[in-house]
């Protein structure tokens, strides 16, 4: 990655939130400063980083003086404010339903994949650490219902229901994507925009995931869309900053196979 | 271009997306439906994946040359996008973002509370003393299961002390911050008027007859909810009801965040 001279990225690994913002800066072609934040560590709640984003979340974004967080809303600053290839369907009606379609994974799909990557993933590999350390990290995080939510994932409090809630809409946004892809070339229009930026690092992980949900006999448009989305230099670009190989290898399900 | 608005009362989305027709001049049919008793989803209404999903719950459906629009933010932005008139979002891609952003907080935090308070106080009667096959004839036209489930938890008063309790604050919460982000003296959320003054008003306008507390020590945002209220576009949306007084009229909307 080009170091950038004004821009700089606050991001855990390319996906989920963080990687959208690191997509669309590569597919525009904005150099920027890479600053990895290693969430597993609650990198994102130390002193330092308080001290460029008050609230600790992550991603954000420096440009010169401004700061800005909220992935999505920063994928539209980037769009707007950099030149580069358009990243926005011109029609206002495809750029409606590219927005639909963020604010649909953003608030009611990434929300529930999300639980289960925390119940799955996240949450062992934190509970591992000594119980006190962690009290004292999620003390740390400034907003309360991060508190919360974080103390969910540690210490396995997700209820039955609550996970199979997040199950039943992982199936129903699965499909809808599936139907959605087999309208458009690209999530919601014909051109590729912000919502395939957005989706690919929601989706990407369902197919090594959730191989029953997701694969080519089930969901054969959204398996294309997402090995087309791989496929592209930005894509690859951004995986290079990748740290952690578990997340990383679960690209492995969206190499093509030979012959 | 053929432009149709369904709408409900000019509470909450409709009434966002009413005034945004009005300052953007956009010519466009109005059709009111009656949203509280569950018009959005009857054949009369065109629907697609975005329509029955829309997690703004019981939202206007603006549908340009057959095709379904929902979720007012964005059908806001669309009336922006092709105005040829008055422009509704800011130029500046700094402070389009600070809109986009701020709209996320209104959606996520402000929208659910207010529903889910609008509701309890003035849609649970109402829906208790629904006769059962007129309910269920409503609840099953819905076709998102959740969104069906908010309707089924206002008809049997299903409404936990501690969710009145916790949007209750997020009201009082998001007044502060109206109040601090007119701390500096401006007359608009981010600057110029926007999509922003319009959205928030919409969902809180309701909120000073049963949320009074939030607004007791807010004159800043007070001031802020007077001048939204006397805009021409809010007094010519306001002049569309067809009941005595809109911020009354209440249907199930964004669901409150399953994260807590």
């Amino acid at each position: 990655m080009r170091a950038g001279g004004d821009v700089t990225l606050y991001h855990w690994e390319p996906n989920a939130n963080s990687g959208k913002p690191m997509l669309v800066l590569a597919e525009k072609g904005v150099p920027f400063n890479s600053h990895y934040l290693d969430l597993l560590s609650f990198d994102q709640h130390k002193p330092e980083y308080l001290k460029i984003n008050p609230a600790g979340t992550i991603p954000a974004m420096t440009h010169g003086d401004r700061m800005l967080t909220e992935s999505t809303a920063i994928m539209e600053y980037v769009e707007e404010a950099f030149d580069g290839p358009r990243l926005m369907p011109e029609n206002p009606v495809d750029r409606w339903r590219v927005r639909w379609w963020m604010k649909f994974m953003d608030q009611w799909l990434a929300p529930s994949f999300s639980m289960l990557g925390w119940s799955i993933f996240i949450g062992p590999s934190v509970r591992e650490r000594d119980p006190a350390e962690l009290e004292a990290a999620i003390e740390r995080i400034p907003m309360e219902e991060r508190r919360v939510a974080w103390r969910k994932a540690i210490y396995n409090r997700f209820s039955a229901e609550e996970l199979a809630e997040s199950q039943r809409r992982c199936v129903i946004g699965t499909n809808m994507l599936e139907a959605e892809l087999a309208k458009h070339q690209w999530l919601g229009s014909d051109e590729y925009s912000l919502a395939d930026a957005n989706g690919f690092n929601l989706a990407y992980a369902i197919p090594l995931g959730q191989p029953e949900l997701a694969n080519d006999e089930k969901t054969p448009h959204l398996m294309e869309w997402l090995r087309k989305i791989y496929e592209r230099p930005a894509t690859r670009q951004i995986w290079t900053l990748s740290r952690v190989q578990r997340m990383s290898s679960r690209l492995s399900a969206l190499e093509r196979k030979a012959g | 271009m053929a432009t149709t608005l369904y709408h409900g009362e000019p509470n909450g989305p409709s009434l966002t997306v009413l005034a945004a027709l009005a300052e953007t001049g956009v010519a466009a049919e109005l059709k009111p439906i009656d949203l509280a008793r569950g018009e959005r989803h009857s054949a009369g209404v065109p629907k697609n994946v975005e329509v029955e999903m829309s997690i703004e719950g019981e939202g206007p459906v603006l549908v340009v040359d057959g095709e379904a629009m929902a979720d007012s933010v964005f059908i806001a932005c669309y009336l922006d996008d092709v105005s040829e008139g008055a422009r509704i979002r800011p130029a500046d891609p700094l402070l389009r973002w600070e809109m986009m952003a701020w709209c996320r907080f209104v959606i996520e935090r402000i929208a659910p509370a207010a529903a889910f308070l609008g509701t309890r106080a003035h849609l649970a009667d109402q829906l208790a003393a629904m006769p059962e096959p007129e309910f269920a004839a409503l609840d099953g036209a819905i076709a998102c299961d959740d969104l069906r489930w908010r309707w089924e938890a206002v008809r049997t008063g299903a409404f936990p002390e501690a969710r009145i309790a916790e949007s209750t604050a997020k009201i009082v919460e998001g007044v502060k911050r109206i109040e601090a982000k007119l701390a500096d003296g401006r007359d608009w959320l981010i600057g110029t008027f926007s999509i922003a003054d319009l959205e928030t008003f919409a969902w809180l306008t309701g909120m000073v007859e049963l949320v009074p507390q939030a607004f007791a020590d807010a004159p800043a945002a007070s001031a802020w909810m007077a001048r939204v209220a006397a805009r021409p576009s809010v007094v010519a949306a306001l002049g569309r009801a067809a009941s005595d007084d809109p911020r009354k009229i209440w249907a199930p909307g964004p669901e409150i965040n399953r994260w807590g």
